[in-house]
């Protein structure tokens, strides 16, 4: 209950920078009101953010494609189809050759396929990279999206800050660390 | 300061100087000149200093504030917003030239109590501000209307900040020469410029002259950094001392500009640099002397992909066994001692043992060859001194990728491409960090909205592209060259399938 208390605190004041204050109203009120399931209820039908499961108002880490979409090692996937992509945003093969819209590969005027591009870690290598500072992937949630689970994934630091530039929430980051951006991972489960 | 930015200087500064004409222009002299006997020569002094200070604070405020809206409009600095630009400076010195009525016209003026109840210095700055926001009270030139809208249309905080300055300095210019010495050559002038309508408009016409300029300067502009297409269905440019040479697609030969005399080489692979040129046919690369077409060394390289060469090196690239690429080099004055066919004395320069980097065309400037190297963590160019085997990593980037570079001397042509943009960009071997971009082009991707089909925009603003930022396209910025001050880079669309690639060669300027 502790837990769920913070992370719904965290919620409320998630829409807004002034998240002392807001962050401590809504530890009280949720300490004084509404019951566990009323609580979870909150959790699970707020979608009014920019993709389908993120509940709090933190940005998506930098992707090649806009939509923070990631395969289970944190490489960043379409997010239209889930096709592996490099970090130009370009849809590639397993060798890392990038492809056109039917799946073929892209060719130079010799007829050799186009050089593979680089391909980071979207959390662990593309944030770094950018923001100058350690981020890691610490734990993360599964919600229903779309009639398939979904694994909403923070990507953590020792930052105070979060990537839209007020403070940084809790969210499912451990030891300190607090949410710098967010992603996502989808599975083929229904739900 | 290149000419365009000295000609926008002298048009906002005349622009300037033209609104002394307006009823607060007139106004501002005999206030400040006429207090002389109240107040004393010292408080007149201090009181057209606050007036230019006010009147430089105005203008850099107005303009500087019209190019931040261009810039966050987005398209500022593309060809578009040069075209508006050239436009807009046309239209106004047509309208100068003509002596038309200044529409719209604001029939305001500055607030005349300020001058009774504000200690002099303080009003003299306030009337300063507001001459030099330009917008407040009436304008006597089209000019200021034309570099609001040039202002907005190049979107350079630079720019707007030098049309702010020039602006209030004329403005100020005026005020600042007549009132200190209003009882003899103040009032001298002010009678001129009151009975004598023809100063005014000569005024204006030094306006429409100095407007046309500009769009002449616009035009040039646009057309230096314009793209110039050299070759078509042709790609891998080459270009050394005066001569340039390229490679048709599709294996359908190669071509050798030099001396106004075009020749046609039965070549799958060319390049040309100091006096040689070296052509591949898929089995063998041969070396020839440009001037004379003697044979220096013929090299078996079945495998060959890529080529460069100088006065004293061959390089190219081969397939490796197993994936990536390898560059081999031959020194050429010992390849001229070895008989014709033996590869001998060629090293491998780069994709040893455990390296799996796609390597870029190689190139080659005397001594000194560089290369790019990508892998699945980054990319990097890379300089090496054949001679020396001394190593150096110019540029390194772990999301970016970095390809084709070309040198010239101690210059260094390269593509940076990001999932946003692609840029041909040109640096010193002294500061290869500080690049000027020459060509941008958008990215070859297709990018998301950022958020998911009914869901809000906010949180995906970490992955948007940065305003002003070229649409995506479907040409890839490929194989470039570099010699003085013209570039060339060939635009790919790449094949797939049964579809060929298709590319073409242009030149930008360095």
């Amino acid at each position: 209950m502790p837990e769920q208390r913070r992370r719904l605190s965290d919620a409320l004041a998630g829409g807004t920078s002034r998240r002392g204050f807001l962050g401590r109203a809504g530890s009280w009120l949720l300490a004084t009101a509404a019951g566990t399931a009323a609580l979870q209820a909150g959790i699970e039908d707020a979608e009014a953010h920019h993709y389908c499961g993120h509940t709090y108002t933190t940005g998506s880490c930098p992707h090649p494609t806009g939509i923070p979409r990631v395969d289970l090692h944190g490489y960043p996937l379409r997010a239209r189809d889930g096709h592996p992509v490099d970090d130009l945003g370009r849809p590639i093969d397993r060798a890392g050759h990038p492809l056109d819209a039917h799946g073929r590969r892209l060719t130079d005027p010799d007829g050799r396929p186009l050089p593979p591009a680089p391909r980071s870690r979207v959390c662990q290598d593309g944030v770094p990279d950018r923001y100058g500072f350690h981020t890691q992937i610490d734990g993360s949630w599964y919600r229903c999206c779309g009639g398939k689970v979904r694994r909403l994934m923070d990507c953590c630091a020792y930052h105070q800050t979060r990537i839209n530039g007020d403070a940084a929430l809790t969210g499912y980051c451990y030891a300190g660390r607090r949410v710098f951006c967010v992603m996502y991972f989808q599975t083929s489960v229904p739900c | 300061m290149s000419a365009a930015a000295a000609i926008l200087l002298l048009t906002a500064f005349a622009a300037g100087v033209t609104g002394a004409w307006s009823p607060c222009g007139f106004s501002m002299v005999e206030t400040l000149g006429g207090a002389r006997g109240r107040v004393g020569a010292r408080h007149v002094a201090a009181s057209c200093t606050t007036f230019a200070l006010g009147a430089l604070a105005g203008g850099a405020i107005t303009f500087t504030a019209l190019a931040a809206l261009g810039s966050a409009l987005g398209g500022a600095g593309s060809t578009a917003a040069l075209v508006v630009a050239t436009v807009v400076a046309l239209a106004a010195a047509l309208g100068e030239a003509l002596g038309v009525r200044v529409v719209p016209q604001i029939r305001r003026q500055v607030p005349e109590p300020w001058r009774r109840t504000l200690p002099l210095p303080l009003a003299a700055g306030l009337y300063g501000v507001l001459l030099g926001l330009g917008f407040t009270t009436f304008v006597l030139t089209l000019a200021v209307w034309a570099l609001a809208g040039i202002a907005v249309a190049i979107g350079s905080l630079r720019a707007g900040l030098l049309i702010g300055l020039g602006f209030g300095a004329g403005r100020a210019l005026p005020v600042v020469l007549m009132a200190p010495r209003y009882a003899t050559l103040g009032q001298r002038l002010e009678l001129a410029m009151a009975e004598r309508p023809a100063l005014l408009r000569r005024l204006r016409l030094a306006d429409g002259a100095l407007l046309a300029a500009l769009a002449l300067a616009f035009l040039a502009n646009g057309s230096a950094s314009a793209t110039r297409l050299v070759a078509v269905r042709a790609t891998d440019p080459s270009t050394a001392g005066g001569a340039f040479a390229f490679e048709r697609i599709g294996g359908a030969g190669a071509v050798l500009l030099q001396r106004g005399a075009r020749s046609e080489l039965a070549a799958r692979l060319v390049a040309i640099g100091g006096r040689f040129v070296a052509t591949g046919d898929g089995r063998a690369i041969e070396v020839r002397d440009r001037a004379s077409g003697a044979s220096v060394v013929t090299v078996a390289a079945p495998r060959a992909t890529q080529l460069a060469v100088s006065d004293r090196w061959l390089v190219w690239r081969a397939n490796r066994p197993g994936g990536g690429d390898r560059l081999w080099a031959l020194p050429l004055p010992l390849a001229r001692a070895q008989p014709a066919g033996s590869a001998g004395v060629a090293r491998l320069v780069a994709g040893g043992v455990g390296s799996h980097a796609a390597l870029d065309r190689p190139a080659l400037s005397g001594d000194r060859l560089a290369y790019a190297a990508t892998t699945q963590g980054g990319s990097r160019i890379v300089l090496l001194n054949l001679a020396t085997r001394r190593r150096l990593v110019a540029l390194r980037a772990r999301r970016v990728l970095l390809s084709q570079p070309a040198l010239d001397g101690d210059r260094l042509l390269f593509v940076r491409t990001t999932y946003c943009s692609q840029r041909l960009e040109l640096a010193s071997l002294r500061a290869p960090r500080r690049a000027r971009t020459l060509l941008a082009l958008g990215t070859t991707a297709q990018r998301d909205a950022g958020h998911e089909p009914g869901y809000t925009s906010q949180g995906s603003e970490p992955s948007r592209c940065p305003r002003g930022t070229p649409r995506p396209t479907g040409r890839t910025l490929w194989t470039t060259a570099l010699a003085g001050r013209a570039a060339y880079v060939t635009l790919l669309r790449p094949g797939a399938g049964r579809a060929p690639a298709a590319a073409r060669i242009v030149r930008v300027r360095a």
